[in-house]
């Protein structure tokens, strides 16, 4: 069935804050049946409080959401799924409890308003759905059980069984294989012909590039470039989305010598995540780490914090073997790591800025009777917040008064009064403005040129360029390449990650 | 769910108002009953029973509130503190000769038997909840069924009573013209406090409640701290068990089985603040000093003891729907601010 | 289903455990293998599985209610005190029981304005709403022990199915509540496994937020589920005053302690999202035959409590180490999905 007319689904000046925070300022946006949308920017830049504001969640200050010929000022998530638009989120939103087959299937129960359910008819959805994009996976196993590859595609035909008309896709392809990325836009193409409308959420320039028909960017709530994707260069599309203004030139200090190895790892593995890893980091010296989601490159930087179980192997800091699998002897022997989501892993939301700089290592702080001193602890906080430059009048205040860039300089910081020999960050400027992005590489650099060493983990190529004195790519648990100082550049560590 | 029960704090920065509004509060049921029944209620008697029941009372809660403060709860206090309460009393009269006499040295074994009770039990809720990682609900559920059973099974369901003069009289005496216990009552609270707002444990304990992953990631031995916190419990309760075998002259299985609940309407009346502060326990003391006031008003007022009941759950759901209602206006507020991306 | 994953579900093990207690009770006293015996063991387990059967729901959907034998025991207390007051048809046995449904679920509605409306934690909200509901039944609607019940339910407490003497000349009776609960326990099966409802029950125990993008509502949801537990109760209050054939408003407090027990050594896990009705059963069934047949190990009554608690401990135990080791062996998924 051809319809005449395109269907459009368009959002007009929406307005969104949070507390005193504006998410969106007066931004509109136009999207059409039969076209796949880029909806770019990064970390910060606005662009999941627009999917959610799109797909009920949350409701917009002000402004007006058109879906076909209907307008609303809000919507509930139950309406915005009736009016057809859809939503896969980063999470996947997958019920770990029940089996692939059920994720797949309540949704098209749920929106028939069915009361019962059985399971040869669940059978039936789920697999015509799964067969819909090609997929062959096992949909009786409950989800818990599935691997996280596997679960983006349940998370995809749940959303492209319920005859969607306007899908979003959050950032999906972070955990895909080239291979698998290929069928995702086989399969984006098949809907693009039925008339879905598409945003495909995404900060990788070329995927978008070669996906997307239009484009919208974000950048600090506001839309700074809208139009067809062939009008722009990806020069244009990169700075649209980082702001000119900001530096990108390289600032990995100089390296004094790299024959004193500080941190040597030897054969470390932890079947199936990763085997046989081996590398060595030098005083000041800072090492990246990339791969895939799903390479093992998070499990590998925890395995050297004692957080994740490994089974062989041997990690030596200073000459001295670490006892493995124990955070606490990693601690004392100086290695410090900075986990990925500061909300949930890193910080103590409700406790004062103060609070947080002394969150590790509390015993070293403490006086007789396990008591601890107020004025010594406010002059080590007074300390960090100057060395940090972290933006607060007062270090009672509570950790959520700070902008993330500075949450995040409070992490780092509460992990330097340990003095570590070796940091480990893992995305470390994730979810951070771009200004302050930029300010925290140099305070890597800083501690770096002191003599302090880094692993840091990322998937942000040009972060590491910026930073790093070398590069390996962890693909599949192995080392694929170690990229030594001279031959790093991006496109050649694009291709080695794909 | 335990997201749920941590959530449940009041804001940080109520905090302190919170025990200006607790004595304004107190202020207030204090003249009303005092208007109402003036006869009974204002009298040096009510007062002084007042003074001696407070005390097992705030303890107990002190216990709930220290398992709360870390985002878990501990529902076997009352278990706990009628085991300890059993032990000593068996060997109290055990020892006591056919005159009702008996050595001080006695006492004190007996009182320390007591408390080793409570401090295994805390040992046996710690491996359950730090070792074997099981929910704090359910684990001190099962050891409440556990040790309230076997308090049962030994004692066949009959009370201990007759207990030694020198010991009741601890549990009715004065301490300088104030009750005893409840001298014991200030001396534990300020201990709490003090550990919680000064010392190492205290922080600890504070960030665990706060946000326990992060906690794991700094590397503080949370689960040492955990366990910890429910061996302190044990402890406070069991000290519980034996101020109210001092003051009834008596231990049985079953005392008490309204306390938990009254325990945490107490808590979450008092206000269990993430950032810790004095205000804490002072709360926990002067919420268990208002219900205790309106304990004695309604009975002045001949409210049957059932309405009492009712009144402690409506007292909890009615703090609880403030708390809730406060709560998601200031968390929506601030957290939203650096969850957005 | 392969061999290896049948043995390890929780169901299985507590089969064995069920066999093998009964072989030990058995041995000592071969009594325990009579029939009048097992027919003892339903007989007490038909209230505690109806309340069984409410809490497991509510642990399925990732909350506890320590409320519900108040709530049974207020509704089956109200119905009989009605029924005098307003001076109704004595010999129904249908009156009653609908008072005391309606009642509960009254009563489990109050619990869904607190819980589901007001978003109080599900502990604190059923633990302050069990105050309220027993401290205003026992002022207001009465405190006194009523030991002539009406007629209709009097005779129902030995309406048998199956009643004869046994060549040993005990008395045989299977009780006709066998049928009706029967039904209500397949039902109840078929609720959660056949309904949006009862898979929106294991999805709000699966995770809220999915649940909520679902389209699912969550509130309604809770509502629904606390109206239903309270129903549920409110027939077991009733069945109870019946088989007891007195009405005492000072019964049944306490004994969630034994439901709770049976609906987790079952299987439930309190976290939410898992759970069987089958597992309920025996969990229900096991607790029972426990406590009923401890006397025939010559151990007094009054270890009953200890044996459950016991029971309880290791059963947790047990499912606490089987929890550690399987999050070890799926540290992989959940690491990645921490990125």
């Amino acid at each position: 069935m051809v319809s005449t007319k395109t269907l459009n689904y368009s959002v007009e000046n929406i307005v969104k804050s949070f507390g005193g925070a504006k998410a969106l300022s007066s931004v509109s946006m136009s999207v059409s049946g039969g076209e796949v949308h880029c909806l770019a920017g990064e970390n910060g830049s606005g662009k999941s409080t627009l999917i959610k504001i799109m797909s009920g969640v949350h409701a917009p200050d002000s402004g007006i959401i058109r879906l076909v010929e209907k307008e609303f000022s809000s919507l509930s998530p139950r309406q915005a799924v009736q009016e057809g638009v859809q939503v896969i989120f980063q999470d996947f939103s997958l019920l770990p409890n029940l089996t692939a087959a059920e994720n797949i299937a309540l949704p098209t129960y749920i929106y028939e308003n069915s009361r019962y359910i059985n399971k040869k008819s669940t059978m039936k959805i789920a697999q015509e759905a799964l067969d819909l994009i090609g997929v062959d996976i096992d949909i009786t196993l409950p989800v818990s059980e599935i691997s996280i590859a596997s679960k983006q595609l349940i998370a995809i035909a749940r959303a492209t069984n319920l005859g969607v008309k306007m899908l979003f896709m959050d950032e999906p392809t972070t955990a895909l294989t080239r291979k698998e990325i290929n069928r995702l836009f086989t399969v984006i193409n098949q809907i693009r012909a039925r008339g879905v409308a598409t945003v495909f959420v995404s900060h990788k320039i070329d995927e978008i590039q070669e996906i997307c028909n239009t484009i919208t960017v974000l950048r600090n709530g506001s839309v700074v470039a809208d139009g067809l994707m062939k009008d722009f260069s990806t020069k244009q599309i990169s700075e649209a989305m980082t702001g000119q203004d900001v530096l990108t030139t390289r600032i990995t200090p100089e390296l004094k010598s790299i024959k004193q190895k500080v941190v040597q790892v030897s054969n470390l593995s932890a079947i199936p995540t990763f085997s046989n890893i081996s590398f060595s980091i030098a005083a000041g010296e800072i090492l990246g780490v990339t791969g895939l989601l799903g390479s093992g490159r998070t499990e590998l930087a925890e395995a050297i914090f004692g957080k994740y179980q490994v089974d062989s192997g041997e990690i030596s800091v200073d000459g001295l073997k670490l006892p493995l699998n124990s955070s606490k002897a990693a601690l004392a022997a100086g290695i410090g790591y900075v986990p990925p989501d500061r909300l949930t892993q890193g910080l103590f939301l409700e406790q004062s800025i103060l609070r947080n700089l002394i969150a590790v290592g509390i015993d070293r702080y403490k006086k007789g009777w396990g008591l601890l001193p107020r004025k010594n602890l406010a002059q080590v906080g007074d300390r960090w917040i100057s060395d940090l430059k972290i933006k607060t009048k007062n270090p009672a205040n509570p950790v959520t008064s700070l902008s993330g860039g500075n949450q995040q300089r409070v992490v780092l910081a509460k992990w330097f009064a340990t003095n570590p020999h070796l940091m480990i960050l893992n995305g470390p400027t994730v979810g951070v403005d771009v200004g302050s992005k930029r300010e925290i590489l140099e305070i890597i650099r800083d501690r770096a040129q002191s003599g302090m060493s880094f692993l840091l983990v990322s998937d942000d190529i040009p972060e590491l360029i910026q930073i790093c004195h070398r590069v390996i790519v962890i693909k599949n648990g192995k080392i694929s390449k170690e990229f030594s100082e001279s031959e790093l550049n991006e496109s050649d560590l694009y291709k080695e990650l794909n | 769910m335990n997201e749920r029960l941590q959530r449940m704090s009041t804001s940080g920065l109520l905090a302190d108002r919170k025990v200006t509004q607790l004595m304004g509060f107190t202020t207030f049921i204090f003249l009303i009953f005092t208007i109402f029944s003036f006869n009974i209620f204002f009298t040096p008697e009510n007062f002084r029973s007042m003074a001696y029941q407070v005390p097992e009372i705030a303890i107990l809660s002190i216990a709930v509130m220290l398992s709360m403060l870390t985002g878990g709860i501990d529902l076997s206090i009352v278990g706990i503190s009628n085991a300890a309460a059993l032990v000593a009393a068996y060997i109290m009269t055990e020892q006591m000769s056919a005159t009702g006499e008996i050595s001080s040295l006695w006492i004190i074994i007996a009182c320390l038997s007591g408390i080793l009770i409570g401090l295994i039990c805390g040992v046996i809720n710690s491996i359950l909840i730090a070792i074997l990682n099981v929910t704090p609900i359910l684990a001190t559920l099962a050891t409440m069924t556990l040790f309230n059973g076997i308090a049962i099974g030994i004692t066949n369901g009959i009370s201990v009573s007759d207990l030694p003069k020198q010991f009741i009289r601890v549990g009715n005496g004065t301490f300088f013209g104030i009750p005893t216990p409840f001298v014991l009552m200030v001396a534990i609270a300020a201990f709490v406090g003090f550990l919680i707002n000064r010392t190492g444990l205290g922080l600890k304990l504070l960030l665990i409640g706060t946000n326990r992953k992060a906690a794991q990631y700094s590397v503080m031995g949370d689960r040492k701290v955990i366990a910890w916190t429910y061996i302190l419990s044990g402890f406070l309760s069991s000290l519980a068990g034996l101020i109210i075998a001092a003051r009834t002259s008596a231990a049985s299985p079953d005392f008490g089985n309204s306390y938990i609940l009254l325990a945490i309407v107490i808590v979450v009346l008092g206000g269990i603040n993430p950032l810790g502060g004095f205000g804490t326990v002072t709360g926990v003391v002067l919420a268990t000093v208002v219900l205790q006031m309106v304990s004695s008003g309604f009975n002045a007022l001949r409210f049957s003891q059932f309405f009492y009941l009712a009144a402690q759950g409506g007292v909890l759901v009615a703090v609880m729907i403030l708390n809730t209602v406060l709560e998601n206006r200031r968390v929506n507020k601030s957290i939203n601010k650096s969850l957005e991306s | 289903m392969n061999i290896r994953k049948l043995l390890r579900r929780n169901e299985t093990v507590l089969i064995f455990a069920i066999i093998i207690f009964s072989l030990v009770i058995g041995s000592k006293s071969p009594e325990f293998f009579t029939t009048a015996n097992l027919f003892d063991i339903l007989r007490s387990s038909f209230v505690q599985l109806l309340f069984a059967l409410g809490v497991l729901i509510v642990i399925i959907s990732g909350g506890i209610d320590v409320s519900f034998p108040i709530v049974g025991i207020f509704a089956g207390y109200t119905a009989v005190v009605m029924m005098r007051k307003f001076q109704l048809n004595e010999e129904s046995l249908l009156i009653p029981i609908t008072l005391a449904i309606i009642i509960g679920a009254i009563l489990g509605g109050f619990n869904a304005i607190a819980i589901a409306g007001f978003g109080i934690p599900t502990l604190i909200a059923t633990l302050g709403t069990a105050g309220i509901f027993r401290g205003l039944m026992l002022s207001f609607i009465g405190a006194s022990f009523i030991s002539d019940i009406p007629v209709g339910l009097d005779n129902f407490s030995t309406a048998d199915l199956i009643k004869f003497e046994s060549d040993a000349g005990t008395l045989v009776r299977l009780h006709v509540l066998v049928i009706p609960v029967a039904v209500i326990t397949i039902a109840v099966s078929l609720l959660l496994n056949r309904t949006i409802f009862g898979r929106s029950v294991y999805a709000l125990g699966g995770g809220i937020e999915p649940t909520r993008r679902l389209g699912i509502s969550i509130k309604r949801t809770q509502a629904k589920i606390y109206m239903l537990v309270g129903g549920l109760s409110g027939l077991a209050g009733i069945l109870y005053v019946s088989l007891q054939r007195k009405a005492n408003p000072y019964d049944l407090a306490g004994s969630e302690l034994d439901v709770i027990a049976a609906v987790v050594l079952g299987g439930a896990s309190i976290m939410g999202g898992y759970g069987t009705v089958f597992g309920t059963v025996l969990g229900v069934l096991f607790i029972n035959m426990m406590k009923n047949n401890l006397v025939l190990l010559g151990v007094s009554s009054s270890w009953q409590r200890a044996a459950v608690g016991v029971l309880l401990v290791l059963g947790i135990t047990i499912q606490a180490i089987g929890e550690n080791r399987k999050s070890k062996r799926q540290k992989t998924a959940a690491n990645k999905e921490k990125e």
